[in-house]
């Protein structure tokens, strides 16, 4: 009798659950509340705040590693003369002996969309109208991150990202720099208007929510986007310089207000040079460091294992070499050369330096732009606070030698890579030099001062043509990309070719040339004055 | 109360049975040799006062006068009639008709039908046929016994999990069937498959197992397997790809009595390419011979009024691969009884089961034992020698891996492997059903079931220090991964049996349905990167607290509430028309497009019943169906929340999303069938065959798109049409049949056509062009690749390919071998596909006296498939044979001048992971012993003890009458829709011989 009560009570409680439950509703359901909703997101802000932690670890992504790799390491760390991959991926036939990789270039163009601009466009629509200087720095952010796609490909999708009106239709590399400045503007404006606004502090990964650091950065990103129009479009180049160099916050002045990005994550660097042992010492690094006997050579790099007490560089563009029977083979001969150093001992990823602004200062004085300064006495602020930056110690001497010149270069492995030194500009400044020697002298002591931040070097080596680094061992372009001009651009990417073939057309026509490495772009006009 | 009650029903049993000649009712049950026959025929002889049995076999007959004879008949079996008397209850037992033969065979929901009443393909196996040669996974005795039902094993050795597919691939999703157990739907998760050829560097490309593996296969009664969606309509979105349906055993009344086996079979690894013998004495002294073990013991018993059936089985096993083995316990419980004056039967089953399985093997390059032990090639030494596995590193005082030279992220000393990368799976079923029927009249009843189904699956591998830095820092590793399943399934079921009038009979169901589904998964990684405090401890509280560890928790629940209606009408046992309408509401579809149906029709006409056909033909009958069924999305899938990185890593990178502006709608799928069965000469031969075709729509693809223009590298969209259309038979016979000797045989064939008709449905989005493809197993940075492509099918194998001359020599230029690339897709050439053009299973039965011989020859011809194992060995090693072998091979450069080149010169230079696999595809076309059986059954006196006993010798992959492919073909790296065709360092498949004993007492 207790069995049957047992089962009737079971019974009446599968028929009652079934009525119960078929009412319920569905959408209840369907949620993986372990994650995180855009509702659970907007406690503390988060729904903006926790937008801008991918914007800052990805204009140079921090993880995975080999998506750095792929971003930027195997294209302009390399094309930059700062460094080089001691394994000749893919048998010698890869980005750094011209035979370029589509499959590794997609990752220049879809890490700052997916990560960069995506989440800026997001913070946009939540607080233009309501906090706007969270969407200042947002705005700032972009130009940091969007600036350096445009310098790789020229055209990009800007003003149209996002726009399901005008899909996919790419601006001219002049509508995305007149974009950029328009966007600092509007940044610049919204910062200054809330200038002791703290909604930013739980979120800064860089200057701790403080907006006047902010706006010396808006200040000096203008500023070095100004003067890589300053031939190709000189008043509109003159009027943003002059913007950036008047405005009242001013630039950054001290090393404390360069750009870093302070992440939790290991430096990506450290993973493809300590872990892979992928990236090593350029052969232009070695020839201008040693050549000048530079101080900071101890703190950018390691000596060599394989030749104690030197410091060792590689060739850009090796092929796989003769003699050896595989990539990893060839890897094992290189892979004792010199490495990085402090860059790769920090978590800190850094983007833009206060001795860069220096330098940007020091030509804008020389192309005689209002409130730059001594162009002289910005030059050697520059050096010494790159020496400062770097803790070494005799840039008065350094300044002061008028001698020293890039070494010659030697591959201790193979001496068929053996070439001389491609310039004899010195160090002192010499105001009697022309200014095509001043603004070599300057660029070259501004590409030492950016090391390890390749994406800018390879830019400025575009627009200047210095510092004079090493060709190419192997070119393997099939004829698009001269040896001694050296690759101009990257192809537009695959995954563009083939989900927006018609925004890719319109960004051909406005190249206006072929889409392979040789074409320059719009601000790459050959000629600096 | 309920005595009460008891005591009214006895006195009005005394009064009913003290009655004579004046009308009253009648009841009882007509049941056959194996219990209860629905919609039997009850009439009252010369009238049209009649009625069925219900779902049960229960009936009650109004007006009877005891002078009535009653006629009771059910297709198949002997027509009874029995005068009425006094009896109020008449129980009958029907004999099957020698002359039409024909069982009843249960279908969707439980419901059981007559053979020659069901309007579509359905094949059943009963226990014996599934036991004789016993496999731990059950499912995995189906191979070869079933028409167009394709069974892949994996290639991860004893418990390892089941590929099965009926009818073709039709969907990019889950091309699985659904298993129900007694009517219910049985949760079948797989936890986890291999998509990638490389492997995986979070700890190998592992088989998470499935719950198949977890139930005894002693437990089974019988499988029937329900092919095409008519037959499964009736389960809606979870029955798309067909149903296999599982009875149990369950008590029977009658005196008590015990059943127990014990089955041991010894595995050899047997299938592997051709190694030269230094390399083979290698392999032979690593790998070992594996023994499997299965003991399992049911009681049962009862009286009229409650049945039980306990069963208890344990399998322990030692796989080929070293330190690899396996244990496993189930329990199962069921109880049957009838209340109320046997108005109310209720059935309650618990069914519990538990795994551990130690190094599980896996396939793929990382983590795996074999990449060393086939390519060890150190001069001078033997693999053995490097048993001792690590050495004392007086750096770090630490005990560090040893090797013949430096490891890589594919090679390490394999030794080290097994002992130092160890994994172990704890896979974990509890099933708990409860059954409740009642009988309101004697045409209406009413059923309510629910179950409780839980499976976990857990993976843990420790890796120590000084493991390969890409897998490992240098602290170690630790994962773990667990995911808990739970499916909670309630139905509730009016059944309607009614003869409406003497020709005319109805049988209908009218249900509701829910279904509640939660996966509860979690993953503790320490990941590659400083994860790990100090060497060697492996514990979370060791972990450090940054993003590259992965501390990840998933919770994901579903819903999905039905109701659907059957209604089968007859007509004079000789026309049956067949309509089902299913309606489900489900939570992982947008709210606004959640309701979908799923209608079937079917009719199916007998025509032995229409007309006399002669003595020689003893039933032939015509079938044809319809059905539209459609599948909902995984949860989460349509509006996912954002994942979050451990160790302040912030919010993920935001999840695939729909296309902007579009809504999501259910996978459709439409398929036809006809079919026609015959039988002959008593029944001793027939045939049954039938011809379908299936067109599913609407697929719910991820799309390339442009970052630029949706700010996402991929959006999800509807499109595509894949069709499947084939022929399956099955041709049986009994040769011989006499007092001594038989011979029963059974032909199965099957042939499919899948076509990829299109993968893209034309729609003009800004950011989206029409792809050229769809990918299911990505090349990454190898050469194999599986790709949908328009006018392609399912499964096909991509490979990168060697241009030859017209004389068909290999084209090598300066000393690089040059690639033929004309019709590239993903930069590789299509060079087979990995399905078969058709299959062949014969199964045969002997009896001699008291032997028995029992053989099943399987053969799929065929297909191709690729051995990456070959290229990557002939890539990274000089170790196999016909690399050792002198031989020469020709080759030409562009000119077209000839020159030879050394096997091992040619070899090397195309074999690899990333090399010329074209090379290395085979075709998959195999003919084997699949199954060998030779028992004897003792003579038992009638005093004996026990009742039954018989010994077998059993044998199961026993050797190939032909195949060319180095590898097994019928194993498979996944279960899922990736890695098929391709064999990248699997297991060797095993040739099993063993003894099995059964005793009954």
């Amino acid at each position: 009798m207790m069995k049957n009560n047992k089962y009737r009570l079971l019974a009446c409680l599968v028929v009652l659950s079934l009525v119960v439950t078929s009412c319920s509703d569905l959408e209840d359901y369907n949620v993986n509340d372990r994650n995180i909703s855009e509702e659970q997101l907007e406690v503390d802000f988060q729904h903006v705040g926790s937008k801008y932690k991918p914007m800052f670890e990805s204009i140079y992504q921090y993880t995975p590693a080999w998506s750095y790799q792929l971003q930027q390491n195997l294209n302009a760390d390399v094309y930059s003369g700062y460094m080089t991959n001691p394994r000749p991926f893919v048998a010698g036939a890869n980005n750094t002996t011209y035979n370029l990789v589509s499959g590794w270039n997609n990752f220049i163009w879809s890490v700052p969309y997916s990560n960069v601009i995506d989440n800026a466009k997001a913070i946009e629509e939540l607080t233009k109208d309501e906090i706007p200087a969270l969407n200042g720095v947002a705005l700032i952010l972009k130009v940091a991150g969007m600036h350096r796609v445009t310098d790789v490909f020229g055209p990009i999708v800007y003003t149209n990202f996002g726009d399901l009106e005008n899909a996919g239709v790419y601006d001219s590399q002049e509508e995305v720099y007149n974009a950029f400045f328009t966007d600092l503007d509007t940044a610049v404006a919204s910062l200054e208007a809330n200038i002791d606004g703290e909604q930013f502090q739980a979120f800064d990964l860089s200057y701790g929510g403080n907006y006047a650091s902010w706006i010396k950065l808006a200040n000096s990103l203008r500023l070095r986007l100004a003067i890589r129009l300053s031939v190709v479009a000189p008043t509109t180049a003159q009027t943003e310089g002059e913007k950036a160099l008047s405005n009242s916050y001013g630039l950054m002045v001290s090393n404390d207000d360069g750009f870093y990005v302070n992440s939790a994550l290991d430096h990506p660097l450290s993973v493809i040079d300590n872990s892979w042992g992928d990236i090593r010492m350029n052969a232009s690094m070695e020839s201008i460091l040693t050549g000048y006997g530079d101080a900071r050579i101890g703190s950018l790099f390691n000596e060599s294992p394989d030749y104690p007490g030197e410091y060792k560089g590689i060739r850009n563009g090796l092929p796989l070499q003769a003699g050896y029977a595989d990539e990893l083979e060839q890897k094992a001969a290189y892979i004792g050369l010199s490495n990085m150093n402090d860059a790769v001992k920090t978590s800190k990823v850094q983007l833009m330096t206060t001795a860069e602004v220096y330098f940007l200062k020091a030509e804008a004085g020389l192309r005689g732009w209002a409130n730059a300064g001594d162009t002289q006495a910005n030059y050697e602020t520059g050096i010494s606070m790159s020496f400062s930056q770097h803790g070494a110690s005799g840039s008065a001497a350094y300044i002061a030698d008028a001698v020293s010149t890039p070494a010659d270069y030697v591959d201790p492995v193979n001496a068929a890579n053996n070439i001389a030194a491609m310039s004899t500009i010195t160090v002192a400044w010499n105001g009697a030099d022309s200014n095509e020697m001043k603004l070599e002298k300057i660029i070259t002591q501004k590409w030492i001062a950016m090391f390890p931040e390749g994406q800018e070097a390879w830019s400025e080596y575009r627009r200047t043509g210095y510092p004079k680094i090493f060709p190419v061992v192997s070119n393997q372009s099939a004829g698009t990309i001269d040896t001694d001009v050296q690759i101009r651009r990257i192809p537009f990417v695959d995954s563009e070719l083939s989900t927006n073939p018609d925004g890719v057309s319109g960004a051909v026509t406005l190249l206006g040339g072929p889409d392979n490495g040789g074409t320059r772009l719009w601000w790459d006009t050959g000629s600096n004055f | 109360m309920k005595n009460n009650l008891l005591k009214k029903m006895f006195f009005a049993a005394i009064m009913l049975t003290s009655s004579v000649i004046f009308a009253q009712t009648v009841s009882g049950t007509v049941s056959d040799a194996n219990g209860p026959l629905p919609g039997a025929s009850i009439v009252v002889k010369g009238t049209e006062n009649g009625t069925t049995t219900d779902f049960d076999g229960n009936y009650t007959l109004d007006n009877v006068s005891s002078e009535d004879t009653l006629v009771i008949s059910f297709l198949g079996f002997i027509t009874q009639e029995i005068v009425a008397g006094s009896q109020s209850v008449i129980d009958v037992v029907l004999e099957e008709d020698a002359e039409n033969l024909d069982e009843v065979i249960v279908t969707a929901l439980g419901i059981k039908k007559t053979r020659a009443s069901i309007t579509y393909a359905a094949q059943d196996i009963k226990a014996d046929e599934l036991n004789r040669v016993k496999q731990s996974n059950p499912i995995n005795s189906l191979s070869g016994k079933v028409a167009g039902l394709s069974i892949t094993k994996s290639a991860s050795g004893v418990g390892g999990s089941v590929k099965v597919v009926l009818r073709g691939n039709s969907s990019i999703g889950n091309n699985q069937p659904l298993y129900v157990v007694d009517g219910i739907p049985l949760s079948n998760p797989t936890a986890g498959q291999p998509t990638n050829t490389f492997g995986d560097i979070n700890g190998g490309n592992v088989d998470g197992g499935d719950a198949l593996s977890l139930i005894n296969p002693d437990d089974i009664e019988s499988m029937t397997v329900l092919k095409g969606a008519s037959a499964s309509a009736l389960y809606g979105s979870a029955g798309l790809n067909g149903v296999i349906l599982i009875t149990t055993k369950k008590g029977k009344a009658g005196s008590f009595k015990v059943d127990f086996s014990s089955n041991l079979t010894v595995d050899s690894p047997a299938y592997m390419m051709d190694f030269n013998s230094e390399a083979e004495d290698n392999i032979d002294g690593f790998l070992e011979t594996g023994y499997t073990n299965i003991n399992s013991l049911a009681i049962s018993g009862g009286s009229e009024k409650a049945q039980t059936f306990f069963s208890y089985s344990n399998s322990f096993a030692d796989g080929v691969m070293p330190t690899n083995s396996l244990k496993q316990h189930t329990i199962s419980v069921r109880e049957t009884a009838k209340l109320f004056n046997d108005k109310l039967t209720v059935n309650a089953s618990v069914m519990a089961s538990t795994q551990k399985i130690k190094n599980r093997p896996i396939s793929g390059l990382y983590f795996n034992p074999l990449v060393g032990v086939y390519s060890f090639d150190s001069p001078g030494e033997k693999l053995r020698d490097y048993e001792i596995f690590e050495e004392y590193d007086p750096g770090r005082n630490i005990m560090a891996q040893r090797w013949f030279r430096g490891t890589s992220d594919i090679e390490q000393n394999p030794y080290w492997i097994t002992n130092r990368n160890a994994s172990e799976d704890i896979n974990n079923k509890f099933l708990g059903s409860l059954n409740l029927g009642y009988e309101i009249n004697d045409w209406l009843s009413l059923t309510a079931r629910g179950t409780y189904d839980k499976s976990m699956f857990q993976f843990e591998r420790k890796i120590y220090a000084t493991t390969e830095a890409t897998l490992a820092p240098a602290n170690g590793r630790y994962i773990v991964t667990e995911q808990d399943i739970t499916q909670l399934y309630g139905d509730f079921l009016v059944n309607i049996n009614k003869q409406l009038s003497e020709k005319v009979s109805l049988n209908a169901i009218v249900g509701t349905s829910t279904t509640r589904t939660t996966n509860e998964s979690f993953v503790g990684d320490s990941g590659t990167n400083g994860g790990l405090q100090f060497a060697n401890v492996f514990s979370y509280q060791n972990f450090n607290g940054n993003p590259s560890v992965n501390f990840t928790q998933n919770s994901l629940e579903s819903r999905t509430n039905s109701v659907f209606v059957s209604a089968t009408v007859g007509y004079a046992d000789m026309l049956f028309l067949d309509v089902t309408g299913r309606n489900d509401w489900s939570s992982t579809l947008p709210s606004e497009n959640n309701s979908f149906f799923y209608p079937s029709v079917g009719l199916t006409g007998v025509i032995s019943e229409m007309t006399d056909l002669g003595d020689k033909i003893s039933f032939a009958k015509v079938r044809a169906s319809y059905a539209e069924v459609g599948s909902g999305f995984l949860p989460d899938q349509i509006n996912p929340n954002r994942p979050i990185i451990f160790g302040g890593g912030g919010v993920g990178q935001d999840p695939i999303r729909p296309f902007p502006g579009s809504t999501p709608k259910p996978e459709r799928q439409k398929s036809f069938e006809i079919g026609t069965e015959w039988r002959f000469l008593n029944n001793r031969y027939g045939i049954d065959i039938g011809y379908y075709n299936t067109k599913t729509t609407d697929q719910y693809y991820a799309f390339a798109t442009s970052v630029a223009v949706i700010g996402a590298p991929q959006a999800y969209l509807n499109s595509g049409e894949i069709s499947n259309q084939g022929v399956e038979a099955t041709i049986y016979a009994t040769p011989i049949q006499n007092d001594d000797f038989s011979w029963t045989s059974t032909l199965n064939f099957a042939t499919n056509k899948n076509e990829i008709v299109k993968i893209y449905d034309g729609q003009q989005l800004d950011g989206l062009i029409e792809p050229e493809f769809f990918t299911l197993s990505p090349k990454g940075v190898n050469t194999f690749g599986s790709y949908l492509v328009e006018g392609g099918s399912f499964g096909d194998i991509y490979a990168q390919v060697v241009r030859r001359d017209s004389n068909g020599y290999p084209v090598v230029d300066n000393g690089t071998v040059v690639m033929d690339d004309d019709n590239l897709v993903d930069g590789l050439t299509k060079v087979g596909n990995a399905n078969p053009d058709f299959t062949l299973g014969w199964n045969n039965s002997f009896n001699y006296k008291n032997f028995t011989l029992d053989f099943l020859i399987d053969g799929k011809f065929g297909g191709e498939t690729m051995s990456m194992t070959e290229a990557i060995v002939e890539g990274i090693s000089n170790n196999s044979a016909r690399e050792t072998a002198n031989a020469n091979v020709t080759v030409v450069d562009l000119n077209g001048n000839q020159s030879t080149l050394t096997a091992q010169e040619y070899y090397g230079k195309v074999g690899g992971r990333n090399g010329f696999t074209g090379e290395y595809v085979y075709s998959a076309t195999n003919v084997r012993l699949a199954e060998f059986a030779l028992g004897y059954n003792f003579n038992l006196g009638d005093d004996s003890f026990f009742r039954r006993i018989k010994a077998s010798v059993v044998g199961s992959n026993l050797f190939f009458f032909y195949k060319d492919a180095p590898h097994d073909p019928n194993v498979s790296l996944s279960t899922g829709n990736a890695l098929q065709g391709v064999d990248v360092l699997g297991l060797p498949s095993s040739r099993s011989i063993g003894l099995n004993i059964n005793l009954t007492f």
